[in-house]
């Protein structure tokens, strides 16, 4: 039998008495429920397309299934081998990278006393995050070609002696993706560890500040500390959107020269999916990126449990 | 309490009221979109609406049925209120709303449109097999039918045949490349090495037959003059690269060793088999040229990563010296804007040279006869409410000799004169306000994806199309370019560029079949696969610091896309021609 849990914690039959006093909240999760299965879990129903041969024509209904063909059709083809290396090794550089950036930004604002300077410094650092990508990755276009600007600065300080092309390279794009990544999102995301560290109770800085720890001693023994959970919390969260390293920035920055580090699973499921109009390959890729991620959520979630009180679930 | 309590009951209704609604909604539409699109209620409701906002031209514009049209290709998009559009709308009451390609690729857009299932009225995409498979295309042979005049100058049965699909309809009609009356063919509208005339001029007016006297003229030519006169650095080479028009590098090879545009195979006549050119001896050649001029540095550094935008900014500044390119890709905006900036006056124009890998040989870079591209065209979509209406503009804008004129060459008295012999002729000022972009926006209604003639007008003494005009042609020249035709003897592109005069089989251009190849069949696999790898590996190939290795790592990555499988199906194809 099904159990509700109150508020003090006690378990409570359930009784048509004790469901006529709850009536109203029933009612209420009713709505939200059959608005969780119509806009959740009925579309999932789309997964069936992973294991047919789909035909818009015939719908989802009337196509042919064909098993597990698709999936060994993906895993035969050594691009999409590149493409789950390249999502895994972008989503991991990105998760780091951006993390300890917003970290760090976040302590280093923190440790800024005069309000109206630190207040303007906030705004303007998140303020990127709101840019569309096309914006940023046409900045990142211009200023990392050969004639931007970022050529002419390392060229009049000596650093290089020709032009480099950037994007004609592939060792260099995955930094460039986590440093665009970085460069907008940092300040967005340092938001909440900002508030973490604003969380933490001053009494605990001055009994520091009197046994005589200097800055850099506070920051180690009580601002660290202090937001650990938040981080935990953020770093679970995140692991098991590792897989999401991103569609846009790979799909705008990227070019033939590139595309054996630069396809993402996303790309990959749009060029299948969409512009060769094989439905099926493309759920299927995006089923085993499902499949992927919720796995890496249990590990992750499974290790924090481990390790520390922390957990999601 | 009970206040807060109605207050999210009646939320939460009006949620899922809301979320019922759309649902209901898009059912209907998905049953009432493919049942016989005949004048339903709505439409005349739809049609005042632009009415309204029409001013003073209100007789005919009660009836004006608004139409939309996607394409698959980038394009200006006019104004709302454009001229010549309501000239139109006026007198054939029809005014078409026409989107372009931004940002995605034309199977990226296609795919789009069928997952969201709502289409646009007309259609050009290069991805129509998508487009049938979803059976989103109607069938016009009914309609075609109803117009014979039209049936039987449009196309020669045989031409419709090729346009017949597996299920014996016709779906779509190519607009384009069709000769009414006598050719005036003045443009070399394909692909060609591309040439400033100041580079030939400098030379005076050499012969460059080979690829390796291109660019020796290229080196020297850079090698005098590094910049331009306002201190622009002069460049050799470019090679536009990104997505389907990596054609402008990776298909030159066909052309050097004296093929026609197959495109996607080379056809040898001689014993009827496909062969590939992209293992051919000349296609090797072409790409160790071309990397033994990128490690010398006469090949743009950014070719590989421009975008096409970023290509034709770069074309319009007049510091690129040659590439190769199909005219319709660069010539319309960058002669436009050369005309704007007066670079024209500095030679700045591109000529076209038929290049051959060895001297003497025969070339076939222009082809002489109509290329009837049987892959794409102009479609009317189930979505559309008035099919009977769009088919009867798609008719008009072959068959209306009135219509064709106002498109191309504008309206008479402002965009033209017509001298004492009848024949149509601009001013100076009539040139340049064709060529200006804002004009264009506000004034100029090409509707350049519905259907149109080249040759002779149905009156016997005009070009269809101001291009072709003989006295327009000349006159629309500037001086250096004049100059360059003269002292190479000739008076139009073709004739410069003198490609061999044949009848092309009617197999023709055999990528009007590969471009319909889908990923059903290992063929198609192999064409997408072999795309992709092609994508990374030529740019590679021209980049390599030691030609030989970096060639034989494309051809085991080459190999690995199992070509065999395209080429098989090619011949199947072809197969069915002998």
């Amino acid at each position: 039998m099904a159990r509700v849990k109150t508020e003090n914690n006690k378990k409570v039959q359930i009784t048509w008495k004790e469901m006529k006093k709850q009536s109203f909240l029933m009612i209420i999760s009713f709505f939200m429920v059959v608005y969780g299965i119509i806009f959740y879990y009925w579309p999932l129903t789309g997964w069936l397309m992973a294991f047919q041969n789909y035909k818009p024509k015939k719908g989802l209904l009337g196509s042919k299934f064909v098993g597990l063909d698709k999936f060994k059709f993906l895993f035969e083809d050594a691009v999409f081998i590149k493409v789950i290396r390249n999502t895994f090794a972008m989503g991991v550089i990105n998760l780091v990278t951006t993390t300890i950036m917003a970290v760090l930004f976040a302590i280093i604002l923190n440790e800024v006393r005069r309000a109206w300077i630190k207040k303007p410094i906030q705004t303007i650092s998140y303020l990127p995050h709101f840019l569309s990508w096309i914006v940023v990755t046409g900045i990142l276009h211009v200023s990392l070609s050969p004639t931007g600007i970022v050529n002419d600065v390392l060229m009049r300080m000596g650093v290089i002696k020709q032009a480099i092309n950037f994007f004609a390279h592939p060792k260099y794009f995955w930094w460039i993706v986590a440093f665009a990544n970085c460069w907008k999102e940092t300040g967005f995301n340092a938001i909440i560890y900002f508030a973490a560290i604003t969380g933490i109770d001053p009494s605990l800085y001055e009994a520091a500040s009197i046994d005589g720890a200097d800055r850099l001693q506070k920051i180690r023994y009580i601002t660290l500390p202090g937001i650990k959970p938040t981080f935990l919390i953020l770093l679970l969260i995140n692991v098991g959107n590792v897989l999401n390293a991103g569609f846009e920035v790979q799909y705008l920055l990227g070019n033939g020269l590139v595309q054996s580090v630069s396809q993402t699973i996303d790309i990959y499921v749009l060029k299948w999916g969409i512009s060769q109009n094989d439905y099926s390959l493309g759920t299927a890729a995006g089923l085993f990126k499902s499949a992927v991620s919720i796995l890496l959520i249990f590990i992750a979630n499974a290790i924090a449990k481990r390790y520390s009180e922390e957990r999601l679930f | 309490m009970k206040f807060k309590k109605i207050t999210a009951l009646l939320l939460s209704t009006v949620l899922m009221a809301s979320m019922l609604a759309g649902c209901g909604g898009g059912a209907s539409n998905a049953t009432s979109g493919p049942a016989d699109a005949q004048v339903d209620a709505a439409a005349p409701a739809d049609d005042t609406a632009p009415a309204d906002t029409a001013d003073d031209t209100a007789d005919a514009s009660g009836d004006v049925k608004e139409f939309t049209m996607f394409i698959t290709m980038p394009g200006s998009e006019i104004n709302d209120d454009n001229e010549i559009a309501q000239m139109i709308a006026d007198k054939w009451g029809v005014k078409v709303k026409e989107t372009w390609l931004t940002g995605q690729t034309a199977s990226e857009a296609t795919g789009t449109l069928i997952a969201g299932g709502e289409y646009p009225d007309f259609i050009d995409s290069d991805e129509m097999n998508l487009l049938i498979d979803a059976d989103a295309l109607v069938p016009l042979d009914d309609y075609i039918d109803q117009y014979p005049e039209f049936r039987d100058t449009w196309f020669t049965p045989e031409e419709w045949d090729k346009f017949r699909q597996p299920d014996g309809h016709i779906y779509w009609i190519n607009p384009f490349g069709n000769t009414l009356g006598e050719t005036k063919q003045t443009t070399h509208n394909d692909e060609a090495f591309w040439i400033q005339v100041r580079v030939l001029e400098w030379a005076g007016y050499p012969k460059i037959q080979t690829m390796d006297e291109y660019f020796d003229l290229l080196e020297k030519y850079i090698a005098e003059n590094p910049t331009m006169d306002d201190g622009t650095e002069n460049m050799a080479y470019t090679i536009l690269c990104e997505d389907w028009r990596y054609f402008c590098l990776e298909n030159a090879g066909q052309f050097l060793a004296g093929y026609p545009n197959d495109g996607s195979v080379i056809v040898n006549k001689s014993n009827m088999t496909i062969e590939d050119y992209n293992v051919s001896e000349d296609t090797q050649l072409y790409f160790k040229k071309l990397n033994e001029e990128y490690n010398k540095g006469f090949v743009d550094p950014e070719s590989f990563t421009q975008t096409y935008d970023e290509y034709i900014a770069k074309l319009s500044t007049g510091r690129v010296l040659g590439m190769v390119d199909q005219w319709w890709d660069f010539a319309y905006t960058v002669n436009d804007s050369f005309k704007q900036s007066g670079l024209d006056q500095k030679g700045c124009n591109y000529v076209p040279l038929g290049l051959t890998t060895k001297p003497g040989m025969e070339n076939r870079w222009h082809t002489y006869d109509d290329t009837v591209n049987q892959a794409s065209g102009i479609a009317i979509t189930t979505d559309c409410e008035d099919p009977d209406a769009a088919f009867k503009f798609l008719v008009d804008c072959a068959m209306d000799q009135e219509l064709h004129d106002l498109r191309w060459w504008g309206v008479k008295g402002v965009d033209y004169d017509v001298d004492a012999d009848g024949l149509y002729f601009r001013t100076d000022e009539q040139r340049q306000n064709w060529a200006d972009t804002s004009y264009q926006a506000a004034h100029r209604c090409q509707y350049s994806y519905f259907p149109q003639w080249h040759g002779t007008s149905r009156d016997g003494k005009n070009a269809n199309k101001p291009e072709e005009q003989p006295s327009e042609f000349m006159n629309d020249m500037a001086e250096p370019l004049k100059n360059c035709f003269n002292a190479y003897g000739v008076t139009t592109y073709p004739q410069l560029i003198g490609s061999v005069k044949e009848t092309n089989g009617p197999w023709f251009p055999m990528y009007s079949y590969s471009n319909n190849f889908t990923t059903e069949t290992p063929g198609g696999v192999a064409w997408a696969k072999m795309g992709e790898c092609k994508h990374e590996w030529l740019p590679k190939v021209v980049m390599a610091k030691n030609f030989d290795k970096g060639w034989a790592e494309y051809m085991d990555a080459y190999n690995a896309c199992k070509p065999e499988d395209f080429i098989a199906e090619m011949q199947e194809i072809l197969d069915t021609f002998k």
